[in-house]
């Protein structure tokens, strides 16, 4: 009788469990003279499955701060959660809602504290310093962070943060002689730049997709005009008083394929 | 009797396993079996077949085209829906239409689905399922309306009503709610278009248009982008540059006309008489 | 049932029954015999000073340090138990340190004291069968000043965990006469030099000893320069002008 094949000879296997998962979506944000806009797409995706088309990963923190979250939803929740309950106590500790230069080192901080579990999310925070002037911080998962003029992060940063390069920081673009570039766009122009990067990055993104809905958060600096936000289309004021700095919601609708 | 035995064990022979765990160890990683996204129908009706495809190709997570076709011509009575790995199924469909009209003009008369069927599935599965090949055939011959599916490997189904590629589950979930026998051809170009559809808007391997092909005894339509509900919304702004946006590092302007001076050496001329 | 004072006066955390801690009224009293620390806020920033009670001709003035640095914006003037004191302003330092790792701003005069405050409050406070980490209240009170968003800033902390901000405040010994005197003088409108000069005024008036440069030290907090305490000649140079 021949011998049966054994099925222990393949040696020792090691399964393990995975606690993370990569749920799709995309962000931006881009820091004016005396505005921020914060951008990004709802739908929340695992594979090639769409778990829901309205999941929010843009949060308003503080009436002059506003927190994108991308990468694994749950872990972004929960962070945004956090990072919430931080802001409260700091308000009852000190008195004063937290700078947003403050809430960007707390956010290293939180994200360090987890540097051997990291929340896998890419973060970018965005509002107005306490200067007044518009500002983004990007954040990898584990804390390292910088202030910059705009950001994309998430399944279609690829696409967009050329487009970006080119469109804010004129890379590779040589100015008219005599002229230079200006270091800040117009609200209008920024508006313009975040909508047409989402729609071409759904255009061309499928997987880790980007589609279904839109929501741009726009800052608005302490005083400072409407600057056209008036006649946008589906905008919405999140904040209630006028005389501090200004949040307003534009939602768009996304491609849904 | 337990001495070594001179027999090799039955079934399947797992003996490069061993190799291709080394092998994958060592960073030479097995081909990936890829099954691109696609949503791609067939399904019986009154008069015969209707097949239906969306038309998003990808590369990974990137959309390499927004508007292929997957509806391969085998003849013209019948058609083969392709998902997979793009170059196989357009190759394979070519291959094997090459071969039906070949058999066509030999016999001289029109070739059966089963053959294209037959051909295709041992075709894939001489390649043991490395030409990534998910196909949905159908056509109407002489036998009547037929409708299959070929798997990767070489298995095929034959079905009143079939889906495939990574949207075949949404799809499916359409058919199996929605057809019934003897459908009319608007109910059943309906079917196929919200099939399709529900692959487009649920699985995010497929996308844009819908196309279709009504297969009946006497005549095929190739409904070619009967549905665009994807269409690319008016950019915000137009991104026109400036006439010398793009920086250059030197400049050198060379003069095509070469001038040249003939002197002739000789005193005789060439006879050219 | 009546119970006699000495009855409640030996637990810390333990009530008489007209409502009074004595262990934390005595910690108060401790304070009353430290050596006189002032006070005083001007829109120019802060001055502290403190009297340096040298007992000996052999001791070396400049090793008693009543001034203490918290952080770049933030300075503490003490009076009672200086080694209480101590601490304290080690928790205070940690806290500023802390706030500014995490917040990467400077942590709010107020924010620092209920720091330091808190933790005044952690006598007789054990849990289960640990031993309390305190054995009775601090002997110390403080005189923090600094200057943050709000402008310059003064408060007082004493060994019960209560802090109230001042424009003038004056502890110690000779602090009855010293706050009558701030009363008196201070004014919402002070230049810093006037405000040196009038907490060395204040300090002269109720020390034993004739002021000089080795029995009393100042230190100020400004918008611009944060903490820094007098050295010997900017000390001369204000007792000069006194």
């Amino acid at each position: 009788m021949p011998d049966m094949v054994s099925l222990d000879r393949a040696g020792p296997q090691q399964r393990q469990f995975n606690p993370y998962s990569d749920n799709g979506g995309t962000i931006l944000a881009i820091a004016g003279a005396d505005f921020s806009v914060i951008a990004g797409d709802t739908r929340q995706s695992e594979g090639y499955n769409i778990q829901t088309r309205y999941a929010p990963k843009v949060f308003k923190l503080t009436d002059k701060a506003v927190l994108a979250v991308n990468g694994f939803a749950a872990d972004g929740n929960m962070f945004v959660k956090r990072v919430r309950q931080r802001l409260e106590w700091y308000r009852h500790a000190h008195a004063k809602d937290m700078p947003l230069r403050a809430i960007a080192r707390l956010i290293q901080t939180m994200l360090y504290g987890r540097r051997f579990f990291p929340y896998y999310v890419y973060n970018i925070l965005g509002g107005i310093e306490e200067d007044g002037s518009g500002a983004v911080y990007s954040f990898d998962p584990v804390g390292s962070y910088e202030r910059e003029s705009c950001r994309a992060a998430g399944a279609a940063q690829s696409l967009v943060q050329p487009f970006l390069d080119n469109q804010i920081y004129f890379k590779n673009q040589t100015a008219a002689p005599g002229t230079t570039h200006p270091k800040h766009l117009p609200l209008q122009e920024v508006l313009s730049l975040v909508i047409d990067s989402f729609t071409s990055a759904t255009e061309r993104h499928i997987e880790a997709s980007v589609g279904d809905g839109l929501e741009m958060y726009v800052v608005l600096a302490r005083g400072s005009q409407l600057q056209g936000l008036e006649n946008v289309p589906n905008v919405q004021e999140m904040t209630t008083t006028s005389d501090g700095e200004r949040i307003f919601i534009i939602r768009r609708e996304l491609k849904k394929d | 009797m337990a001495a070594t035995s001179v027999y090799s064990s039955p079934g399947f022979d797992f003996s490069n396993q061993l190799r291709n765990n080394f092998l994958t160890e060592k960073g030479l990683p097995l081909p990936k079996a890829t099954s691109t996204g696609t949503t791609i129908v067939g399904c019986l009706f009154e008069d015969g077949i209707i097949l239906g495809a969306d038309t998003r190709a990808t590369e990974g997570p990137i959309v390499a085209d927004k508007n292929c076709e997957k509806i391969h011509y085998i003849t013209e009575s019948i058609r083969c829906c392709g998902a997979g790995t793009a170059a196989d199924t357009e190759f394979v469909t070519n291959f094997i239409s090459s071969n039906m009209e070949m058999l066509a003009l030999t016999h001289g008369r029109k070739p059966r689905v089963v053959t294209a069927m037959t051909m295709l599935k041992q075709y894939l599965f001489r390649y043991q399922g490395h030409v990534g090949a998910a196909l949905v055939l159908g056509g109407v011959d002489a036998t009547g309306p037929n409708l299959f599916t070929i798997h990767p490997h070489g298995s095929t189904d034959k079905l009143p009503y079939v889906t495939m590629g990574s949207g075949s589950l949404a799809a499916m979930a359409v058919f199996e709610s929605g057809w019934k026998a003897n459908m009319s051809r608007e109910d059943a170009l309906q079917l196929v278009k919200d099939a399709i559809s529900a692959g487009i808007f649920n699985d995010l391997g497929s996308g844009s248009n819908v196309d279709a092909c009504i297969i009946t005894a006497n005549h095929t339509e190739m409904l070619r982008n009967v549905e665009m509900p994807n269409q690319r919304v008016q950019k915000e702004k137009t991104y026109v540059f400036r006439r010398g946006t793009t920086a250059w590092k030197k400049e050198n302007i060379r003069d095509l006309i070469v001038s040249e001076d003939v002197t002739p050496v000789g005193t005789e001329a060439m006879d050219t008489s | 049932m009546f119970l006699t004072r000495s009855e409640y006066d030996r637990g810390v955390n333990t009530f008489s029954p007209e409502g009074r801690l004595f262990q934390v009224e005595y910690a108060i009293e401790a304070i009353k015999l430290g050596s006189t620390t002032i006070g005083i806020k001007t829109p120019e920033g802060v001055i502290i000073a403190v009297e340096k009670r040298v007992q000996s001709p052999l001791l070396e003035s400049s090793s008693i340090e009543k001034i203490m640095e918290i952080d770049s914006h933030l300075g503490c003037a003490m009076s009672g138990l200086i080694a209480d004191a101590r601490t304290m302003i080690d928790h205070a330092r940690v806290t500023a340190q802390n706030h500014s790792f995490t917040y990467d701003e400077k942590i709010k005069v107020e924010s620092v004291t209920q720091a330091v405050c808190d933790l005044a409050l952690r006598f007789g406070e054990s849990v289960h069968d640990e031993d309390a980490m305190m054995s009775r209240p601090f002997g110390v009170a403080l005189l923090i000043a600094g200057v943050d968003e709000l402008g310059p800033q003064l408060f007082h902390t004493d060994p019960s965990g209560t802090f109230v901000r001042y424009n003038a405040k004056a502890i110690g010994s000779g602090s009855e006469a010293a706050q009558a005197e701030l009363q008196d003088k201070w004014h919402s409108k002070m230049t810093l030099q006037e405000a040196q000069i009038l907490t060395l005024r204040v300090l002269k008036q109720v020390m034993e000893e004739k002021l000089d440069h080795n029995n009393v030290q100042v230190a100020q907090v400004t918008p611009t320069k944060g903490f820094e305490i007098l050295d010997e000649t900017k000390l001369k140079s204000v007792i000069d002008l006194m």
